[in-house]
């Protein structure tokens, strides 16, 4: 590994001739951000634990339902919300807000004022979640999918929001530099898109609610906006800034990202009614969704040839280092995830999806695949600039790719297969409607082994995150490499 | 890109726009919907519902039902719905005026539950009940009413609750009542297959041997009984089955879910909606067309007051 200090897999090589001001103005501003990212991290590494044991319950009991049944807080209605409300606000929005707050900084070359106060917003977005997870456990799901948390709690979400992301606002006010780069528009629009969002879903359906069917539009509206608007925007943010960063060469082309951006918000944020096809609604609102869905093709072509151009003859870099072998999967994932959405939305073929297990593939393609491995990459990065040490065993970080790799892929393979004969069986009135059932039962037990996998990776990781954290990670200069760098073979190319 | 502002105005008119054309448009189109009503102002639907049916609605919620379960019935044209007798016509926002939580569902893990009710008193009309003695089959008609039966006259079988009023299993013959009819199933979908269904939905028949729906027995109470068992008390066989002196009744909350699911009925033409339920001139809606029953289940749904 000695060779490894020429290689600058870490810093850009602009960054060499930036001078020791900026290295040292870098630091304050890491150092400004260490508590409250810190922070967000650990809440969102304890719920990522909490939310994948319950993942692996959720997932058994789909085809053991026995098991566990007989105690109301236990029965698989109630702990597949909270299941999936700890995954999105737990560990998704706090890994997500942990990361934006830090890129937010470093893009703006600002200290990040009032650091405390942005504790006690990830500690009042903790208590709401877990007022909101024992709501559900009690019986008090407010029945939306993706809002079950009852109103109360959602207000202390969005306090907490308001606590947190002002303060990542403002550091736009005493931003150094008139350029603002691509990630930043990303960043800034989820900024702002979530609370809009959250409080527009919930002033619709607690405070001056709509009526019948409308409810059900709502929520899908702000379910796909909450995935796009909110969690995706800031996941392809990050890997704008990760992919340029760690190879140490700027994005490829600027157009292309200003274009991306722009059909992104505009397109993405029009899906979401095509998840209701065919249901009792006027069907201009399910047929602009639909189209909503071609038209996000577009994003995904010019985001995606972006991040391919920027990486071309870079690849084998993913070989060394952890940040861009998560960050590429997870962005290559969007593509995917994309793709899929497509698939299971365009009415021709919506019709095999429709009601399957599919959806539930499109969702861990969206939350997952794509969005928390990207997290994963910038935690990766991160993390080590906070606490002044690297990443302890390669191996683990290995580990902890493959079974994340190979568990979302076998799950997705599984959940999509398992969808598709689902639904054909239930498109087909002479089978009794339980053949649909058995049908996909061997791909739920399946996507229970891949559950397996899932568990194992993410306490690999909380372990080598809490190494980290307790300052017991590796004193070097060197950041961890998957691979030792050979000095020849990879130095042609960087 | 340069400055704030134009990102700002970019980022809240891609937002606002989306809001208004998916919410606020829609809400304007569908969602001051009134129920609707014939020429006198009668035949009114859907109605409010009643104080049961809105505590099971919450039991619903709370549990979950609706990860597994839609209630919403795709039209004929892209969909098995209709032949797999979920409902006789697509769904449209009339029928869902007074759901709140509305609870259309996303996925199929378990049958749609649009009709559900409606499908209960379907299927007794189609079959005399399973075990029951002939004696039992005139009871059966459109007009059997849970009401009609005295819980003392039922002492083992029927386990439909007095408070209930939606049409439920069959009344007993007096033969019936006298010795406990081991294999007295209930009629498909009635009230007390419903709970039966609940308490152990893998003792329901052969078609339910491989159902992955969970128990919910923690909505039942397990009590001695003293003397004769309550009319309510689950019929239950083998493994189901509680010890010797012990019977398993339903708790409010369960009773409340059950007249819940019994209140799930799109039956009702909507003017909006062609299908085989149009509210007038078709003969399938017309009460004149229970004779028909044995020919075409799906028509020979008598309308529901």
């Amino acid at each position: 590994m000695t060779p490894a200090a020429d290689i600058p897999l870490k810093q850009p090589a602009i960054s060499a001739a930036a001078g020791e001001a900026e290295q040292y103005e870098r630091a304050l501003i890491d150092a400004s951000t260490r508590v409250p990212v810190l922070m967000f991290y650990a809440s969102a590494m304890v719920w990522l634990l909490i939310g994948t044991l319950l993942a692996g319950f959720v997932s058994f009991k789909l085809h053991s339902p026995d098991w566990l049944s007989n105690v109301d807080f236990l029965t698989w209605g109630r702990l597949r919300p909270v299941h999936m409300n700890i995954m999105v606000y737990g560990w998704a929005s706090m890994a997500g807000m942990g990361t934006a707050i830090w890129l937010m900084a470093r893009l703006c070359r600002t200290t990040l004022r009032h650091p405390l106060l942005l504790v006690t917003g990830a500690w009042f977005w903790n208590i709401g979640i877990a007022i909101g997870v024992t709501a559900i456990l009690m019986g008090y799901s407010t029945g939306y999918q993706w809002l079950e948390f009852p109103p109360y709690a959602a207000l202390i979400l969005l306090l907490a929001y308001a606590l947190i992301m002002s303060w990542a606002v403002l550091m736009f006010r005493f931003r150094r530099g008139e350029q603002i780069y691509i990630t930043q528009w990303y960043l800034l629009g989820a900024f702002l898109w979530f609370p809009w969002l959250y409080a527009a879903a919930q002033a619709m359906l607690f405070v001056v609610p709509v009526q019948g069917v409308m409810q059900a539009a709502v929520g899908w509206w702000y379910a796909n906006n909450l995935m796009f608007l909110w969690l995706g925007a800031i996941g392809l943010g990050t890997a704008y800034y990760m992919i340029p960063k760690v190879i140490g060469r700027p994005v490829y082309s600027y157009h292309l990202a200003t274009i991306g951006f722009w059909t992104y918000a505009l397109f993405s944020s029009w899906t979401g009614m095509q998840r209701l096809v065919d249901g009792p609604f006027p069907a201009w609102m399910i047929t602009a969704s639909i189209a909503a869905t071609i038209l996000t093709m577009i994003p995904v072509a010019t985001v995606g040839l972006n991040h391919h151009m920027t990486m071309q003859g870079y690849f084998p870099v993913m070989r060394y280092s952890p940040t861009l072998r998560f960050t590429v999967f997870g962005a290559m994932a969007y593509t995917v995830f994309s793709i899929v959405g497509l698939l299971i939305s365009l009415r021709s073929t919506a019709r095999y999806f429709h009601f399957t297990e599919a959806s539930v593939a499109y969702t861990h393609l969206g939350l997952y695949a794509f969005f928390t491995m990207i997290m994963f990459g910038s935690m990766y990065y991160i993390v080590p600039r906070l606490v002044g040490r690297e990443w302890r065993y390669a191996t683990l970080i290995k580990l902890h790719f493959w079974a994340s790799a190979y568990g979302i892929g076998l799950m997705s393979v599984m959940l999509f297969v398992g969808g598709l004969t689902q639904g054909a069986s239930q498109n087909d009135p002479s089978l009794p409607f339980i053949e649909s059932v058995q049908s996909a039962l061997p791909y739920l037990r399946g996507r229970t082994l891949a559950a397996l996998l899932l568990t194992a990776s993410h306490f690999i990781f909380a372990y080598h995150f809490g190494l980290m954290l307790f300052g017991l990670g590796r004193t070097s200069t060197v950041p961890t490499f998957l691979n030792p760098v050979e000095a020849e073979g990879s130095e042609g190319h960087l | 890109m340069k400055g704030l502002f134009p990102l700002f105005i970019g980022l809240f008119g891609t937002f606002t726009f989306s809001w208004i054309g998916l919410t606020v448009v829609p809400n304007l189109q569908i969602g001051a919907l009134s129920p609707q009503a014939d020429e006198e102002g009668t035949d009114i639907y859907p109605m409010p519902q009643s104080g049961m049916v809105d505590r099971g609605r919450r039991v619903y919620v709370a549990n979950g039902c609706v990860y597994c379960h839609s209630q919403q019935v795709r039209p004929d044209y892209d969909s098995a719905d209709i032949d797999r007798k979920w409902g006789q016509r697509r769904s449209a926002p009339r029928d869902y005026v007074f759901d709140r939580p509305v609870q259309l569902g996303k996925e199929r893990m378990g049958p749609d539950l649009s009709n559900i009710g409606k499908r209960g008193s379907a299927e007794e009309e189609k079959s005399p009940a399973p075990g029951g003695s002939p004696a039992a089959s005139p009871a059966q008609s459109a007009t059997a009413n849970a009401n009609a039966s005295p819980p003392s006259s039922a002492p083992q079988q029927a386990a439909a609750s007095p408070t209930q009023t939606a049409a439920a299993a069959a009344s007993p013959s007096p033969a019936a009542s006298a010795t406990p009819n081991p294999s007295g199933e209930p009629a498909m979908y009635s009230e007390a297959w419903h709970h039966k269904h609940l308490y152990a939905p893998r003792s329901m028949g052969p078609d339910t041997e491989d159902s992955n729906m969970p128990a919910y027995q923690f909505l039942y109470e397990k009590r001695r009984t003293s003397g004769e068992a309550s009319a309510d008390a689950l019929h239950l066989t083998g493994a189901d089955a509680p010890p010797a002196g012990w019977e398993i009744v339903p708790t409010y909350d369960a009773k409340c879910l059950v007249a819940y699911l019994m209140s799930r009925d799109q039956s009702h033409g909507l003017k909006e909606v062609k299908g085989a339920a149009a509210p007038a001139g078709s003969p399938a809606a017309s009460p004149a067309a229970g004779g028909a029953a044995a020919v075409s289940p799906p028509a020979a749904q008598p309308p529901k007051k």
